[in-house]
């Protein structure tokens, strides 16, 4: 069988072109090329180079439309047993390439070629074509004639119009052969025979039958010529006159052979005018042929014809037909006895095949012509099947990617985020990995005979990388040994296009992904909340800075992976990156950071990974990782290698947009120090914080803002130190102070410390996220703008987070707060002083001590008694430092209390330290006299009139729901002032934050502290002006203060200040009682007598006012006696009843005064 | 039963989401590569001959030496595809209209995405029982 055969066949005259002397294999390709540009030559062309010798046998011959065909067959080919049957099997024409620098010799070259045409005993002409002699082998030539045709140097126009010339000649000498062959064909008779022939014995009836049979075949071989000289019609004549020849003497094979070069005549002589009668024609003819051949041994000329009629239908249209064809044609394959013969068989199905656009199906035949070359075992063999299985490997979807062209892959379904289901599904079309991983398994085998180390590279890494989960992990360590074997063979730096393990970039990793700013500033208010970007995934790069980009490997083999170098691939060649060497056990995932420098502005494209591994360079792309996760999620694709590899912790990101921007200041920090700041509750200390520009640009413009929880733990920064050293140049360094507090541990934290702590261990707690961070953004200098006009582009500012790793210890803790309340009398003097203006030097006058103590005791002025005010903290120390307690308040200086201030003391009120030792509890008790409490001031109730301008802002307080705002305000207010202050060591101190317990303590008895009864009362001894010396006494503290002589008339008087915004309407009463708390002015005993009305006074007292009731003491026995005045308040309102904590509106309410003290001293 | 048998269904998209070697002879690893190369390439036979009949049974559509490929074409383009070399083509008729039925029941589960790999075990067994029965 021949490859590659058609119905034209027939027509073609063989030429075989041999290569004389030595050729170099590219310029032998290019002389053949040239020459099959000379495939068809026209009758019409070589009519000058003819002469008719005798009248030719060719009556018919289309001189004007006919022509002749070449087929030139590279190296010759053997003789066939057949080319008598078939003329056209002849090599019938020898063309010489001989190429002159490399033969110098001509002579040699002559007879080199004429021992060479020696072989073919057929040819009919021989010519020797010497391309680019010198100029003495030009002479030389000249002088030789013959067969030796010399090319001299010229242009390849020239050349090539010199070589069709010569193969016109050719032509027509050939036309003058044929002729002169069939002249003597015709008049002498040949013995024609094929090796069916031989065969047979020579009986004399087989010597009379072929003697029968002699012209038959003479007419059907002279009819072969006919249609080699170009003349159909003749050739249909001897066709015609053979047909009816061999039908008389049965012979059959001679009958087919004569059909079908019928059928080839009729093709040459409609040539170009195809249409479905033709069509018809020929299949039916052919039909016939195939018919005839099948009665005869051997098959191979029905293949062969049958595979001529495909070849001639081979349409989309008559698929079914071709396909009929061929599955016959394939099923004779079995009674192929010839290796070689089945191989060319295959060949052509899966060439038809191919032609009918049926890529698996010729595969497939493809895959059985290489099995065919793998059995030979050679290495020319393993070669051939090493290339027809890499035809194959497109169809079974296993190529690989050199092969695959860029824009195929460029179509990116995967730059679509979206992907339906149904295009990832086409992702992976056609995985039938059973038949893919054989492909590629003989791949492999027949690269490694071949000896083609770089394709059996490529195949043993696309098995690895596609099927690893269905190889045996002995297999993959035969693949890795197949590799590493490969390699070995490969130069150093060998590129390959097919990666061999798989790996995934997982996330960006960047000092700032941030936005550019649009304004001057950094931040502009206006631009800060919207997206800056469409697209989500935008990233700045800074030219000369370092920048990592997380990539996740896998090794889901069995064996042990050296990864010589890995870096990132940049399309764009503004990139540099850093390799690194990684080494995968078994079985392993790991994730790497690549990191490089952006050397140019620009926009950088990361499309994977360049990996050195097994000896060879290959790029991974991220996006063939990203289809394949893809796949695996949809349950498309084998295994996912990073879930096999007990991976998944990072989330696969897509690549981003990178573009690179110019140069920026580079602002680093380090906190002095040790890294973390290990701090107590509450304690307060000041960090510094280095900062240094590593950049090549100064920092212009800086900003400092806090970001994180807790961040309230920053009580200052210096910002302002920061910025007066700006302009910050390269190198240049600056520190700046930030005051921390620490905060307190939470609920949770502080079980966990309570757990920890039983033994009294430090509890460190360092849990992330707690920290704040500074925020540090800055900028260099705005670019140079040469043209104001053109809308200059900012360069982006920069972002440095700085955190500060706070670590809070447990400090003091804080067991209960409670309120302590004392009252103490007053004694009755001359002056009210509670009622205006009462100052603590006052009470000091009053209590006449200078002691510590004695100065909380505090005048309530409201109340008119001395009272002492503490709020009692319990608090322990469970750690194993020593704190000291200091208790401050803070006073009020506010400008408010234009009136009822108590104090006008501005400074700190510092008390006494308090230590409380390791395991320990200890009380600290904080006055609360020294506040003005302002609830109680008429500024705060002017304040509410204000707002509220019928007056009735107490009812509203009392009764509606906003009292507890208005309370909690006030009590904040309180509590703000009061600081509980430690220290413990030599530098650590801070501050206890003890507000929420101080809020607690003060909240069942608010109303107490903070509230004044609705009225005041106030007791005054009356001195006549007439006793000066009393008056002077009295005002001396010792002597005589408030102290009333007994059997004496005192006149005093009591005061009755109504507090609130309305008219109140009462009963005053007055009692008087000795030591003992019995009345002394009413019943038997009384020791006491009195002048003017003690009880029932009915008086009504206007908003805010006073009223005096004057009356006349007269005691009789000295000693202690207390005045209480008690008014039972007619008329109460919600307020009253409110204050008075009574719910009933029909009780009276009453309204009770302090006791005032008088000491009644006897005349001595 | 035949000696001989591989049955295969191929997704629309090309992709093979259910194999079984069904026969009775003995399993040989490159007799069943050689069973798949044989059924994957008649899928270009079946891609044109779907679309000349209504028949979902396209019966014998290609055969490579002694093995036939018959193949039954569902409404949504998926191939059931058997290898087989025994001629009883009412019996692979029932055995794809069984199988089809199965295949029907299987993307009626809301779970199974249409177009990727078949792994129920019950519908093997189920296949394997068919193939017994009617092969």
């Amino acid at each position: 069988m021949e490859p590659g055969v058609s119905i034209e066949t027939s027509s073609m005259i063989r030429v075989a072109v041999l290569p004389i002397g030595e050729v170099p294999p590219t310029l032998l390709r290019d002389y053949f090329s040239m020459l099959l540009r000379y495939q068809t030559i026209l009758l019409s062309a070589i009519s000058s180079f003819y002469t008719e010798h005798q009248k030719s046998p060719f009556a018919h011959q289309p001189w004007d439309s006919g022509s002749l065909r070449f087929k030139f067959i590279l190296g010759g080919a053997p003789p066939s047993p057949w080319e008598d049957f078939q003329s056209n099997r002849k090599i019938l024409a020898i063309i010489g390439i001989c190429h002159c620098p490399s033969s110098p010799d001509l002579d040699t070259v002559v007879s080199q070629f004429s021992a060479a045409c020696k072989g073919f005993s057929s040819a009919l002409v021989e010519r020797c074509f010497a391309f680019c002699p010198g100029d003495s082998q030009l002479e030389d030539g000249s002088r030789k004639g013959g067969n030796l045709m010399l090319f001299p140097p010229a242009d390849r126009d020239t050349q090539e119009l010199h070589l069709q010339t010569m193969m016109q000649d050719i032509a027509a000498s050939l036309l003058m052969k044929f002729e002169k062959w069939v002249l003597q064909a015709e008049s002498t008779g040949t013995i024609l025979k094929t090796p069916l022939d031989s065969q047979s014995s020579l009986s004399s009836e087989e010597v009379i039958k072929a003697k029968k049979r002699r012209l038959g075949r003479a007419q059907k071989t002279i009819g072969d010529y006919c249609l080699l000289a170009g003349s159909p019609v003749d050739a249909n004549a001897h066709y015609t006159t053979a047909l009816e020849l061999s039908r008389l003497t049965g012979d059959f094979f001679w009958l087919a052979g004569a059909l079908e070069g019928g059928v080839c005549a009729l093709l040459i002589d409609r040539m170009g005018q195809r249409d479905s009668v033709l069509e018809d024609e020929v299949r039916y003819r052919y039909q016939s042929v195939i018919v005839h051949y099948r009665k005869v041994s051997p098959i191979t000329f029905e293949l062969e014809a049958t595979l001529k009629l495909a070849r001639f239908l081979c349409r989309r249209e008559l698929a079914k037909e071709v396909v009929d064809l061929l599955t016959t044609a394939a099923d004779g394959a079995k009674s192929l006895i010839d290796a070689s013969d089945r191989l060319i068989l295959y060949v052509e199905l899966a060439r038809l095949y191919g032609t009918l656009g049926y890529e698996r199906k010729a595969a497939f035949f493809s895959r059985q012509v290489a099995q065919l070359y793998l059995q030979q075992e050679n290495r020319l063999a393993a070669i051939s099947a090493m290339h027809v299985l890499a035809l194959t490997t497109k169809a079974y979807r296993v190529q690989s990617t050199a092969s695959v062209s860029k824009n195929e892959t460029g179509s990116g379904l995967a730059d679509n985020t979206k992907m339906l289901h149904q295009s990832v599904v086409s992702l992976f079309e056609s995985q039938w990995s059973t038949l893919q991983m054989v492909v590629l398994r003989e791949i492999l085998l027949s690269a490694l005979r071949a000896g083609d180390p770089l394709a059996a590279w490529s195949a043993a890494a696309r098995l690895l990388r596609s099927y690893y989960p269905l190889i045996t992990p002995a297999g993959q360590n035969g693949l890795a040994s197949a590799l590493s074997n490969s390699a070995d063979r490969l130069p150093s730096g060998t590129r390959s296009a097919d990666p061999a393990l798989p790996f995934r970039n997982s996330a960006k990793e960047d000092w700032w992904a941030g936005s550019a700013p649009s304004g001057p500033f950094i931040y502009t208010p206006f631009t800060k909340g919207e997206p800056n970007n469409n697209s989500k995934h935008e990233l700045i790069w800074v030219v000369g800075e370092l920048v990592e980009v997380l990539v996740e490997l896998a090794n889901p083999c069995g064996f042990d992976l050296r990864v010589d170098s890995i870096y990132l691939s940049v399309n764009s060649r503004n990139f540099d990156p850093f390799p690194v060497t990684v080494n995968l056990p078994t079985n392993s995932s790991k994730v790497i950071a690549l990191s490089g420098i952006p050397t140019a502005v620009g926009p950088v494209t990361i499309h994977g990974c360049t990996v050195h591994c097994f000896g060879v360079i290959t790029e991974h792309l991220f996006k063939d990782v990203d289809n394949l996760l893809l796949g695996a999620m949809q349950g498309l694709v084998l295994s996912d290698p990073f879930r096999s590899c007990g991976s998944g912790k990072l989330k696969n990101v897509s690549v981003p947009n990178i573009s690179v921007v110019p140069p920026l200041p580079l602002l680093v920090s380090h906190i002095v120090g040790d890294g973390a700041i290990i701090l107590h509750e509450g304690e307060i200390r000041d960090v510094w914080i280095h900062l240094a520009n590593a950049g090549t640009v100064s920092v212009e413009q800086v900003h400092i803002s806090l970001s994180g929880k807790n961040q309230d733990s920053v009580i200052s920064f210096a910002s302002e130190t920061l910025k007066s050293a700006l302009p910050l140049k390269p190198g240049a360094e600056v520190t700046i102070p930030v005051t921390l507090k620490a905060w307190r541990l939470g609920v949770g934290d502080a079980d966990i410390a309570g757990g920890k702590s039983a033994f009294g261990s430090i509890v460190r707690h360092s849990k992330d996220g707690h920290s704040p961070a500074l925020l540090i953004h800055y900028s260099g200098p705005l670019s140079n703008s040469k043209d104001p006009q053109t809308n200059e582009t900012i360069p982006p500012g920069k972002r440095l987070v700085v955190p500060l790793q706070i670590c809070v210890l447990q400090g003091l803790s804080f067991v209960k707060a409670q309120l302590l309340l004392m009252e103490i009398p007053a004694h009755v003097g001359e002056s009210l002083p509670q009622l205006a203006h009462v100052n603590s030097h006052c009470s000091e006058d009053a209590v006449g001590s200078n002691s510590e103590i004695d100065k909380l005791v505090k005048i309530d002025p409201y109340r008119g008694s001395w009272g002492l005010r503490f709020l009692e903290l319990e608090l322990s120390n469970p750690t194993d430092v020593v704190f000291d307690i200091t208790v401050s308040v803070q006073l009020d200086s506010s400008s408010n209390d234009d009136s009822h201030s108590v104090d006008k003391d501005t400074s700190e009120y510092g008390y006494l330290t308090t230590r409380i030792d390791r395991d320990l509890s200890a009380r600290v008790l904080i006055p609360l006299e020294h506040f003005k409490l302002p609830i109680l001031d008429a500024s705060f109730f002017a304040k509410d009139d204000q707002t509220d301008g019928v007056g009735s802002c107490r009812s509203a307080i009392f009764s509606e729901k906003n009292t507890n705002a208005e309370l909690n305000a006030s009590i904040k207010n309180l509590i703000s002032k009061i600081k509980v202050w430690w220290k413990s060591g030599r530098n650590s101190s801070g501050e206890l934050n003890i507000k929420d317990a101080i809020h607690a303590a003060l909240r069942s008895s608010v109303m107490d502290v903070l509230l004044p009864d609705p009225l005041t009362f106030g007791f005054r001894l009356l001195r006549s002006c007439s006793e000066p010396e009393d008056f002077t006494a009295q005002a001396h503290p010792f002597t005589s203060k408030g102290s009333v002589l007994a059997h004496d008339m005192t006149p005093m008087e009591v005061t009755v200040r109504n507090n609130t915004k309305d008219m109140i309407k009462m009963n005053l009463s007055i009692a008087c009682r000795d030591v003992a708390g019995e009345s002394c002015v009413e019943g038997a005993k009384a020791t006491v007598l009195l002048a003017g009305v003690l009880g029932g006074i009915a008086m009504e007292v206007p908003p805010l006012q006073e009223i005096k009731h004057s009356f006349s003491l007269y005691f009789l026995v000295p000693g202690e006696y207390s005045l209480v005045a008690a008014a039972m308040i007619d008329d109460a309102n919600d307020l009253l009843r409110a204050r008075a904590r009574t719910d009933s509106p029909d009780e009276p309410i009453l309204c009770r005064g302090p006791p005032f003290h008088v000491r009644v001293v006897g005349t001595l | 039963m035949a000696t001989t048998a591989c049955f295969i269904i191929v997704s629309r998209n090309d992709i093979p989401i259910y194999e079984a070697e069904v026969g009775s002879a003995a399993k040989r690893e490159d007799a069943a590569q050689l069973h798949q190369f044989v059924l994957h390439a008649a899928l270009d036979i079946v891609q044109d001959l779907a679309w000349t009949t209504s028949a979902m049974f396209l019966k014998a559509i290609d055969r490579f030496n002694d093995l036939v490929v018959s193949v039954y074409v569902t409404a949504g383009h998926t191939r059931l595809m058997l290898l087989h070399d025994s001629r009883n083509d009412d019996g692979i008729k029932s055995f794809f209209q069984e199988v089809h039925e199965l295949y029907i029941r299987i993307l009626l589960n809301p779970l199974y995405l249409p177009g990727s790999r078949i792994t129920s075990s019950h519908f093997d067994t189920k296949v394997r029982a068919l193939a017994r029965k009617y092969l």
